[in-house]
């Protein structure tokens, strides 16, 4: 695979600080007038839409959506790999939840449990998918076909980015997707992926460390060899 | 602010797990260090190359969609529950109580079923028709009796004619008598070990209109 070179002209705008452990910087943060965070909502306005969802009351869902739709629908993108799918997925989703709030328990938080039906619907997704055209070709369950979407600031860049992150294992994927993309902290991720928070870091760690690899060679060994 | 002593070898703790402190010793670490401020610049462009795959961009009939497909599931509960109101009458009982309830109930059933069996009037015509009856085994019996002392009248006529038969004629119907007489006794034999059987009592019938027609042809030959 060729590789891309991440000396890249943004780096400038890289911020030197990093972000600080357990003050996770919010997804409002990275982008303007992008989704509401679910962690930004006090615990109570989480519990006041569970509770809204579990009556039945449209509104609640349609309040959902507006909070979380749209990452919903590129977290499903992101692991889907077109829209269409994406938006299927996300609309499963709500009838999932409409159909499983009465035994929602409360256990998690309404939002991470939304987004672990999400995860859960896009991976049942691709595996219909996937036997539905196995004896057709030999495509992988791990490499999703990427249809072309609105151009970014780096086509090229966000193109390997979406090679490499197919050559992953679901959870370093799910976990980098979910940190670097969604913007969500470990112990949210833990939360959705069924994991500890220890393990969501060290999934992190380990899917940032491959697609370094993948994505720029290191050069440390040759100045390490100096 | 004191910072605190980093070296190459905290840096992949301190990108898995670090604390801000711990992120601000290894940024002083690479101001000098080329290695580690290559690491560090290579791991954070990965945070902003994932900027690349945010695509929030909102599609109008995207919420429509998820709300006429809610309203149609909630229609369709709404039906599934309505139907299921029908059996509200019937008090809701915990599964364990569900399977105790049928366990008495079965149980129920059984005794009774048991009962009524044991229990049940014996009605005559379920019975096997070839077994005769106390009452109509003595009505056979008295009407054999009669018929077989007046077969042995008509016997007593014809013997003096069988005893010193006259024609060869009289031989073969004397020589039958004697095989008839023969069948008669097994028959009477069997029928005095099972007096219930109808059948033996119908062949032994046949037996004594046999000797009776004989015995009658024997007496027609005297005229």
């Amino acid at each position: 695979m060729g590789t891309m070179g991440l000396a890249l002209p943004w780096k400038a705008r890289i911020s030197s600080m990093p972000r600080e452990r357990g003050t996770r910087v919010e997804p409002s943060e990275h982008f303007a007038g992008g989704p509401s965070p679910a962690v930004v909502n006090p615990l109570s306005e989480d519990a006041a839409l569970a509770a809204a969802c579990r009556s039945g009351d449209v509104r609640a869902y349609e309040r959902l959506y507006a909070m979380h739709g749209a990452r919903m629908k590129n977290l499903a993108r992101n692991v889907l790999g077109n829209p269409v799918d994406a938006e299927d997925a996300v609309q499963e989703t709500f009838l999932k939840v409409q159909r499983s709030i009465a035994s929602f328990r409360g256990q998690s938080s309404f939002v991470t449990w939304t987004y672990r039906i999400l995860v859960n619907t896009c991976y049942d997704a691709r595996r219909s998918r996937l036997r539905k055209k196995e004896v057709a070709n030999d495509d992988s369950e791990e490499t999703p076909r990427h249809e072309p979407r609105a151009p970014g600031a780096h086509p090229a860049l966000r193109m390997a980015l979406e090679r490499a992150l197919a050559k992953l294992t679901r959870h370093q994927r799910d976990v980098f997707l979910l940190y670097e993309v969604e913007g969500f902290r470990h112990a949210e991720i833990a939360g959705m992926l069924e994991m500890t928070e220890t393990a969501s870091k060290n999934t992190l760690f380990q899917a940032k460390k491959n697609l370094r690899l993948m994505l720029e060679p290191p050069r440390s060994s040759a100045a390490e060899a100096r | 602010m004191k910072i605190m002593n980093v070296t190459c070898n905290d840096r992949d703790r301190i990108f898995e797990d670090g604390t801000l402190a711990e992120w601000t010793a290894l940024e002083a670490h690479a101001a000098s260090c080329p290695l580690c401020a290559e690491e560090v610049r290579a791991w954070k462009s990965l945070s902003v190359a994932a900027r690349e795959l945010r695509d929030y961009s909102d599609n109008p009939s995207f919420w429509p969609r998820i709300e006429r497909a809610l309203a149609e599931a909630a229609a369709r509960n709404a039906q599934r529950a309505e139907r299921k109101s029908w059996f509200s009458f019937l008090p809701s009982f915990s599964p364990a109580w569900r399977t105790a309830l049928a366990g008495a109930f079965l149980l129920v059933l059984t005794i009774s079923g048991g009962w009524i069996l044991i229990h049940r009037p014996v009605d005559p015509g379920d019975n096997d028709k070839s077994l005769l009856k106390s009452s109509a085994l003595k009505e056979v019996e008295s009407a054999e009796s009669a018929y077989e002392h007046a077969i042995d009248k008509l016997a007593a006529e014809a013997k003096p004619q069988l005893d010193d038969p006259a024609t060869p004629l009289l031989a073969n119907y004397h020589e039958k008598l004697l095989v008839l007489d023969s069948a008669i006794a097994d028959l009477r034999a069997q029928a005095g070990m099972n007096p219930s059987n109808a059948q033996l009592r119908h062949q032994l019938l046949a037996m004594y209109q046999e000797k009776q027609h004989t015995l009658e042809e024997v007496l027609e030959t005297k005229q």
